[in-house]
């Protein structure tokens, strides 16, 4: 008899246990969690069981973190897709599981429909620099070391620092400094989140000896999107600064030489031109 | 002198309304956000906000919520948790909603009896287009390990160029400064960077308001020369003009008063002037001395060429004879020199197909009044036999004049003089893109050549001219990722040619020596030749460390006497204002180290150290370290 009971009571036992299933763990960050439902950065919402647990991820105990935007979690759905246990963290955790493995029990009321935008995207590559960035491109985000190599006047003093001045930097004339490779070379090497969308001008310390156009004019700043890659090389030209157009880097200035016996206008020299000092020793001639 | 500042003040007015007319062309968003706590990334340009989320903009709707993130860049933000969209067409509630603002999609989780994807198209919150997929990562929050540049309670966002912080508190190496009302400008108008301020080691910039064609700063400066002291700048910006205008130092009795006027018309003409007003007064009191400056520079294209026109007008006391300058750095001087050159350029050209490039250029112009007539050396205070000397300036060219009049120091004046020198100018570049000089397998063995050679003459109408040459040759190398080496070895060569006259002799004619004269410099008579040897070298091991030495030889000539020559003026930075000078030590080695010390700040140090001391021997150290604290 009481075999037969307990013959009885596994077998029960063990529909249950067929019946609800193994239970699926996901980590990731929460958008929402109200009316019921706990939303994902996925934009997934997923039912709620009305016993819900919630632990500390880290200590498995009690948690005083309240599920909301900004909390990553450790979420453990039941065979029928409702959430009954979250695991709350404010610092992310660890990947658990998949998304694509859950993404049956996301509660949605209308039935998905294609996206023509993202089909658009499909089918659209990175644009290279320079290239306008289009409206169906999206990038991951990741750091990417992008170098950049500019080829400067050749009238450029050899003692100038050059820099990059961008938006990303407010425009600030001194943001990026350069290195000096040859003497018509500069090169710096940054590291940037891909989708970066870069404006940009080479300078020599201010606006007032920014790049000029090769005609002379002020030019626009140039444009380069950061693409998904390791690392990016741009190239780059300056033909002239603005301070130093050829044929006016020498302005029209007769006794050009700065010696003590022209001192002006020799504008190397302080306004209040020390004497020459005799050498020690030196015996004055007579009066 | 009424006239220049007649049309200085048209400009100025005409560029203003042009600045203020303009319109941005991208179009732009205003986003009125309130929340518990508002946080500002400048790296990243993130807006983080958390706690009774409340959102107005101008495209017509409110979203309150628990958590609101916008990356300014990116141009979208996202509002999370407890979500109510508001609009004309009623109130819906959902569990997030991202605004991806320039492609004018609207995505939006909404929770009626249950949740749903929602897509607004061309801002239309009354049609949504229900079920569509969304991009995967429309509501992902930024990944942040870094702590907030600034604060703030409430924020205006006027996307795509400032975000307004009122509450606001700034955050210097772990410090908060509150600042109540902050502008933070990431507007892709270059014109926003025009800068008219001198340099300085640091600079701390209060942006207290701003518009997309204003900004309103207050900057705290320190630099060796002036010290600590407060400028205030004004920006006005349109897509083709600005006008600046600034006060710097303001708080200091020497006031530097700048105005920056540009405007183009069309794709082929532009103009752009500056003006410096130097006064010496107490706060607004009447200045004790004036000095002005105005450089104006217009630019035509042409096809492969370009016409540039520039010009300076100076008036070195505008108070005229009497002002109270302390000190008599002006010297009470009434000179007003100018000038005016016009310059036709050629684009840069192949020559056939050689690895060889060329540019001409050919200028026209005049110089008035560019020295004065009193200039003269100061003699020796503690040698009385040698009193101060009158030289032969720009404007006193010749003979001694036939007539002497009796001084009490015996001067000399020469005749005639000129007041007016007009000057043609020709020149040319030549030079060479880098070439490889060999093929081996690594590239961090492989050796490149430059060589450039520039030469210019001008004829003056004095009459004489000026030789300028410069020739440049240099080898390179790669020697890992981040160490590059070059050599190189450059020759200027300035010859300032009298047909009669010119530089002064030593040995007065008359044979008396009345001056100290150097051997080198009984043979000089106009023409320098400067030869540098240079070995620089930079490692660039991370983007935040750099480290560069440069290490030259110069053999001058005339030849560096001790006693004779001075250090060039240095900037108010400590930094010599001239690459090369007469006199130069024999050697000197530069380094420069740039390192992070903060989080978004780069220091930059150098100091330079002279072999042999410099002409005098006295000194072997640049006179102190030039400092730098860079954003990054």
């Amino acid at each position: 008899m009481r075999r037969s009971i307990w013959s009885v009571a596994a077998g029960i036992l063990a529909v249950v246990l067929i019946a609800a299933g193994p239970s699926i763990v996901v980590s990731g960050q929460l958008l929402a969690y109200q009316d019921g439902f706990v939303f994902f950065t996925t934009g997934d919402g997923f039912r709620v069981a009305p016993g819900i647990v919630l632990h500390d991820a880290k200590t498995g105990g009690r948690t005083a973190i309240v599920p909301g935007p900004r909390v990553w979690a450790r979420a453990t759905f039941d065979a029928s897709g409702t959430v009954t246990e979250l695991d709350l963290s404010k610092s992310p955790l660890p990947p658990e599981g998949s998304f694509d493995d859950v993404s049956r029990f996301a509660v949605a009321a209308s039935t998905p429909a294609p996206n023509p935008d993202l089909l658009a995207y499909a089918t659209t590559a990175t644009p290279g620099p320079g290239q306008p960035l289009t409206n169906t491109v999206s990038y991951s985000g990741k750091p990417v070391l992008v170098t950049f190599v500019v080829q400067v006047p050749p009238n450029t003093p050899f003692t100038s620092s050059v820099y990059i001045s961008t938006d990303q930097s407010g425009w600030n004339a001194q943001a990026i400094p350069m290195d000096r490779i040859d003497a018509l070379h500069y090169e710096i090497t940054r590291r940037y989140p891909s989708g970066t969308i870069f404006h940009y001008l080479y300078d020599r310390g201010s606006f007032q000896s920014k790049e000029v156009a090769q005609n002379g004019m002020d030019r626009a700043p140039r444009n380069f999107v950061v693409p998904d890659a390791d690392v990016r090389l741009v190239s780059d030209t300056v033909y002239a600064w603005q301070d130093a157009v050829p044929g006016n880097s020498n302005q029209a200035q007769p006794q050009i030489m700065p010696t003590p016996y022209n001192p002006a206008p020799f504008p190397n020299l302080p306004p209040n031109l020390p004497p020459p000092e005799p050498p020690p020793g030196h015996k004055p001639p007579p009066a | 002198m009424r006239r220049i500042i007649l049309s200085s003040a048209l400009t100025a007015l005409t560029v203003l309304f042009a600045c203020m007319s303009a319109r941005a062309d991208a179009p732009h968003t205003l986003i009125y956000l309130k929340a518990d706590h508002i946080e500002f990334y400048y790296d990243r340009f993130l807006l983080e906000a958390d706690g009774n989320v409340h959102l107005r903009t101008s495209d017509g709707f409110t979203v309150t919520g628990d958590a609101f993130s916008m990356d300014l860049k990116l141009n979208r933000f996202l509002v999370a948790g407890h979500v109510t969209l508001h609009d004309a067409s009623g109130t819906v509630s959902g569990a997030a909603i991202a605004d991806f603002l320039d492609f004018q999609r609207i995505y939006f989780v909404p929770v009626t009896s249950e949740p749903d994807r929602w897509t607004f198209l061309n801002g239309d919150l009354a049609h949504p287009a229900k079920g569509r997929v969304m991009p995967g990562d429309v509501f992902y929050f930024p990944d942040i390990t870094t702590h907030p540049d600034m604060t703030g309670t409430g924020a205006i966002v006027d996307t795509k160029n400032y975000v307004r912080f009122t509450g606001a508190v700034a955050y210097v190496g772990g410090l908060g400064v509150p600042l109540g009302s902050n502008v933070i400008t990431f507007s892709s108008n270059q014109y926003f960077a025009q800068n008219s301020l001198s340099g300085a080691t640091a600079d701390i910039t209060w942006q207290l308001a701003g518009s997309p064609n204003a900004l309103t700063a207050v900057h705290l400066r320190y630099d060796p020369t002036y010290k600590i002291y407060g400028s205030v700048e004004q920006h006005f910006v349109g897509d083709h003009d600005y006008a600046i205008f600034s006060v710097n130092p303001a708080t200091r009795a020497e006031k530097w008063w700048n105005a920056m006027l540009y405007e183009k018309l069309g794709s082929k003409f532009q103009i752009q002037s500056f003006t410096q007003v130097y006064t010496q007064q107490n706060y607004l009191s009447l200045p004790r001395a004036a000095q002005q400056t105005t450089w104006i520079n217009a630019n035509y294209a042409l096809p492969h060429s370009y016409v540039q026109a520039t010009s300076q007008f100076v008036n070195y006391n505008i108070l005229g004879p009497g002002s109270l300058e302390v000190p008599k750095a002006l010297g009470g001087s009434l000179d007003h020199p100018s000038f005016v050159q016009i310059t036709a350029n050629s684009f840069q050209n192949r020559i056939a197909n050689l690895p060889l490039f060329e540019q001409i250029y050919e200028g026209y112009g005049f110089a008035h009044d560019t020295v004065g007539g009193q200039q003269y050396l100061n003699g020796f205070p503690q040698y009385p036999q040698y009193p101060p000397v009158q030289v032969p300036g720009l404007q006193s060219y010749g003979a001694l004049c036939a007539y002497q009049p009796k001084t009490k120091h015996n001067l000399q004046y020469y005749c005639p003089t000129y007041t007016t020198i007009f000057n043609t100018v020709l020149g040319f570049n030549l030079f060479t893109p880098s070439l490889k000089l060999n093929h081996p397998d690594s590239p961090y063995q492989e050796y490149y050549f430059n060589a450039s050679l520039t030469k210019q003459r001008q004829w003056n109408s004095l009459p004489h001219y000026i030789d300028n040459t410069n020739t440049n040759l240099t080898v390179s190398r790669q020697f890992s990722r981040s160490l590059h080496t070059y050599v190189g070895y450059e020759i200027q060569n300035i010859g300032d040619h009298y047909i009669n006259g010119g530089y002064e002799q030593c040995q007065q004619p008359n044979g008396q020596q009345t001056t100290y004269c150097p051997d080198s410099f009984t043979a000089f008579r106009g023409v320098a030749t400067l030869r540098t040897t240079s070995l620089g070298l930079t490692d660039a091991p991370t983007p935040t460390f750099n480290l560069s030495l440069l290490v030259r030889h110069h053999e001058d000539f005339p030849i560096p006497v001790p006693g004779l020559f001075a250090f060039p003026q240095n900037n108010i930075l400590g930094q010599p204002l001239y690459n090369w000078w007469l006199g130069q030590p024999p050697y000197d080695a530069t380094a420069e180290i740039r390192f992070k010390i903060l989080p978004h700040t780069l220091a930059d140090v150098s100091r330079t150290y002279y072999w042999y001391g410099n002409p005098y021997r006295e000194q072997f150290w640049q006179q102190e370290f030039v400092i730098q604290l860079l954003p990054i």
